[in-house]
C-alpha cells in the first residue's frame, strides 16, 4: 500500500506538467471548441424553431450564400466597424488625455483612480438602465438639461431619435470605457524607465519633443494592446445597447450581436443564425491574430521595462 | 509651470470626476425617490427619501433569490475556475515544453470568444441535454471567460515568486505536487483572492449568456433587470433599487483589487 502510494507520488511529480495543465484544457476544450463545433455544424443546416422541416437537413453553403445578399447583415456589420471605430477612438485620445493629466498632476492617485473605475466595473446592463433612466423623454435628468442648453427639442429624445441614437451609444460607450484606457495607459506611464527621459531632457528636448520622441515609442506596446482590446470587445458590443434600445429605432443601433441575437432568438432562424455567428467569430479571431502579433510577438510578452514596477495606487 | 495652468489642469480633472460618477449617484438616488419625485419634469437632487422600494422589489417581487443566484453563480464559477486553472498557470510560469507559448495564446483566445457565437449552439446543446434553466448551466458557460483569466492572471502571480522557493521546497522533501500545494500555493495566496474576486465581479455582471441560458427559477440579478423595464409605466424606483443592489458591492469589491486591476484586465499583460 504504502509502495503503491509512493509509486503514485512519484508518478504525479514526474508528469506534474500534463496533470496540472490537462485539466485547464479538456475543460475550454469541452465548453468552448465543442460549441463552436456544433456552430460550425449547424450554419450548414437549416435548422429552423419557426419553420415546420426544418429540422437541421444539410443545406451545404447556402447559409453563407445567403449571408452574402443579405443587406440587414452587412448594414449591420459596418454599423458595427463605426461603433468600434468611432467609440475606440475618443476612448483612446481622451484617455491617454486623461491619463497624462493624472501622471503629471496628481500625486494622491489612488482616491481619483477609485472613483474613475466606478463607469467601467459596473454591470453592463446596469450602465444600459442607466443611462436609459438619464435620456427618458419626459423625466430624463439628462433630456432636461440638454433641453435647457438648447442642444435638443422639447418633442425630441434621444434614444428614440434616429440621427441621435447612435452617437448617443458611442457616447455612452465612450463614459463607460475611457477609464479602461486611462488606468491601462497610466500604469503604462509609471512603468517606464527614467533614463530615456533625463538624456532627453539633457539634450534640451521641450516637453513636447519629450513625449513625441520618449514617451509614445516606449509606450507603443502598451498603446497597441490597450486598442486591440477595446476593439475586441467593442465589437462584441450587446448589453448595454440591448438594455438602451434593442438595435432601435428601426436598425439603426443594431449591432452585428444584436442582429445574430434576432436571427436566432427572435426569428429562430438558426441555421442561418450560426452563419451570422460564425462570421462574428471570424471578427474577432482576426483582431485576436493582430493582438498577437502586435503585443505578443516580441519576447512573448509586454512586461514592465522598470525592474520593480510601481504598482498603479502608489 | 503656472499656478493657472495647474488650476485649469485640475479643473479639467475634477469635470472628469463629475462626469464619471453622476450617472452611478442619480441612479442611486433615484432608488430613494418617491414616485412624484423621480418622474418630476424637473430633475430634484433634494427631497425625503423613502426606503419602500427596496422591500417592494426584493421581497413582494421576488427578486430576492436572484441575488442568491448570482451569488451562487459566480462563485461556483469562481472555484470552479480556480481549482482547475490555478494548477495549470502554476505550470505555464515555471515548466517550459514544445509550443507552451501557443497552447498559452490558446487560452487567450477563449476569454476573447464572442458571447452571441459561444451562446447560440451552448444553447442548442443544453437543450438537448436538458440543462436549461439551471444554475449548472451558467456556471459552466461562465467558467469558460473566467477559467483563461484565472490562467493568465495567475501565471504572472505565480512567476512573482522566486524559482528558489520551489527548490528549496524540494530540497525539504516536498514533492513537487507538495511544493505546489503547501509552499507555492500560499505564497500566491493574495494574487489568487485579487484574481476569484475578479472572476466574480465579471461572472456576476454578465448578462448575455445568463439571459439566454436560464428564463425562470435560475434568473441572475442582471437578467431580472430587462423585465422590470417597460415601454410604459416602467416602476423607476424598483428599477433602480435593483440596480443599486446588483452594483454596489461590486463597487466595493473593485476597491478590494484595484491594485491588480490592470493585471487582471490585459491578461496579465501589462503589470500595473
Amino acid at each position: 500500500m504504502r509502495a503503491g502510494g509512493a509509486r503514485l507520488g512519484a508518478f504525479v511529480d514526474r508528469q506534474l506538467s500534463v496533470l496540472f495543465v490537462a485539466p485547464a484544457f479538456v475543460v475550454l476544450l469541452i465548453i468552448l471548441v465543442g460549441p463552436f463545433g456544433y456552430m460550425m455544424w449547424t450554419a450548414f443546416t437549416d435548422l429552423s424553431f419557426a419553420l415546420p422541416g426544418h429540422d437541421g437537413n444539410f443545406v451545404g453553403f447556402a447559409n453563407f450564400r445567403r449571408l452574402m445578399h443579405d443587406s440587414f447583415f452587412w448594414d449591420s456589420f459596418f454599423l458595427t466597424l463605426r461603433f468600434v471605430v468611432a467609440a475606440v477612438s475618443i476612448e483612446f485620445l481622451l484617455g491617454f488625455a486623461v491619463a497624462l493629466l493624472i501622471y503629471h498632476q496628481v500625486t494622491r492617485r489612488r482616491l481619483v483612480l477609485t472613483a474613475l473605475l466606478v463607469p467601467m466595473m459596473l454591470a453592463p446592463v446596469a450602465v444600459g438602465l442607466i443611462w436609459k433612466l438619464l435620456l427618458q423623454g419626459d423625466f430624463g435628468m439628462l433630456t432636461y438639461y440638454l433641453r435647457a442648453a438648447g442642444l435638443l427639442g422639447t418633442d425630441q429624445a434621444v434614444l428614440s431619435d434616429a440621427p441621435l441614437v447612435f452617437p448617443a451609444i458611442i457616447a455612452i460607450d465612450v463614459w463607460e470605457w475611457t477609464p479602461f484606457v486611462v488606468l491601462v495607459l497610466l500604469a503604462g506611464l509609471m512603468s517606464l524607465p527614467r533614463e530615456p527621459f533625463e538624456a532627453a531632457v539633457m539634450d534640451g528636448a521641450n516637453r513636447y519633443q519629450v513625449f513625441r520622441d520618449v514617451t509614445l515609442p516606449l509606450l507603443r506596446p502598451i498603446v497597441a494592446l490597450v486598442v486591440l482590446l477595446r476593439s475586441i470587445d467593442a465589437f462584441k458590443e450587446f448589453d448595454k445597447v440591448f438594455i438602451l434600445t434593442g438595435g432601435g429605432p428601426g436598425t439603426t443601433t443594431e449591432l452585428l450581436s444584436i442582429y445574430t441575437y434576432r436571427m436566432n432568438f427572435k426569428d429562430w432562424d438558426l441555421g442561418y443564425g450560426a452563419a451570422c455567428a460564425f462570421m462574428v467569430y471570424l471578427v474577432v479571431l482576426i483582431l485576436c491574430a493582430v493582438f498577437h502579433k502586435a503585443v505578443f510577438w516580441q519576447e512573448g510578452r509586454v512586461s514592465a521595462p522598470a525592474p520593480e514596477p510601481v504598482a498603479v495606487t502608489a | 509651470m503656472s499656478r493657472a495652468w495647474r488650476a485649469a489642469m485640475l479643473a479639467a480633472l475634477l469635470a472628469v470626476l463629475v462626469v464619471a460618477l453622476t450617472p452611478y449617484v442619480w441612479i442611486i438616488l433615484t432608488s430613494f425617490k418617491s414616485r412624484l419625485d423621480a418622474l418630476a419634469d424637473h430633475p430634484v437632487w433634494l427631497f425625503t427619501p423613502t426606503f419602500a422600494h427596496y422591500p417592494k422589489v426584493f421581497i413582494d417581487k421576488q427578486y430576492l433569490p436572484l441575488v442568491w443566484n448570482s451569488a451562487l453563480v459566480a462563485s461556483s464559477s469562481t472555484v470552479l475556475s480556480l481549482v482547475v486553472g490555478a494548477p495549470a498557470a502554476y505550470v505555464f510560469a515555471r515548466n517550459d515544453f514544445a509550443g507552451k507559448e501557443d497552447l498559452f495564446f490558446f487560452f487567450l483566445t477563449t476569454r476573447m470568444a464572442p458571447p452571441i457565437s459561444v451562446v447560440v449552439p451552448m444553447f442548442l446543446l443544453f437543450t438537448a441535454v436538458g440543462l436549461t434553466d439551471r444554475p449548472a448551466a451558467v456556471i459552466i458557460a461562465h467558467t469558460s471567460f473566467n477559467l483563461s483569466l484565472v490562467v493568465w492572471m495567475m501565471r504572472g502571480f505565480f512567476a512573482d515568486i522566486p524559482r528558489e522557493i520551489d527548490e528549496a521546497a524540494l530540497m525539504d522533501g516536498h514533492g513537487r505536487l507538495g511544493a505546489f500545494a503547501r509552499v507555492l500555493l500560499p505564497l500566491a495566496a493574495p494574487g489568487l483572492a485579487a484574481t476569484a474576486i475578479l472572476c466574480f465581479i465579471l461572472s456576476w455582471n454578465e448578462f448575455l449568456y445568463a439571459f439566454i441560458l436560464v428564463a425562470f427559477e435560475s434568473r441572475t440579478l442582471t437578467v431580472g433587470i430587462p423585465g422590470l423595464v417597460t415601454p410604459h409605466g416602467t416602476l423607476w424606483g424598483q428599477v433602480a433599487a435593483v440596480a443599486v443592489v446588483a452594483t454596489l458591492p461590486i463597487v466595493i469589491f473593485t476597491m478590494a483589487v484595484q491594485r491588480h486591476l490592470v493585471r487582471g484586465l490585459t491578461f496579465g499583460a501589462v503589470k500595473g
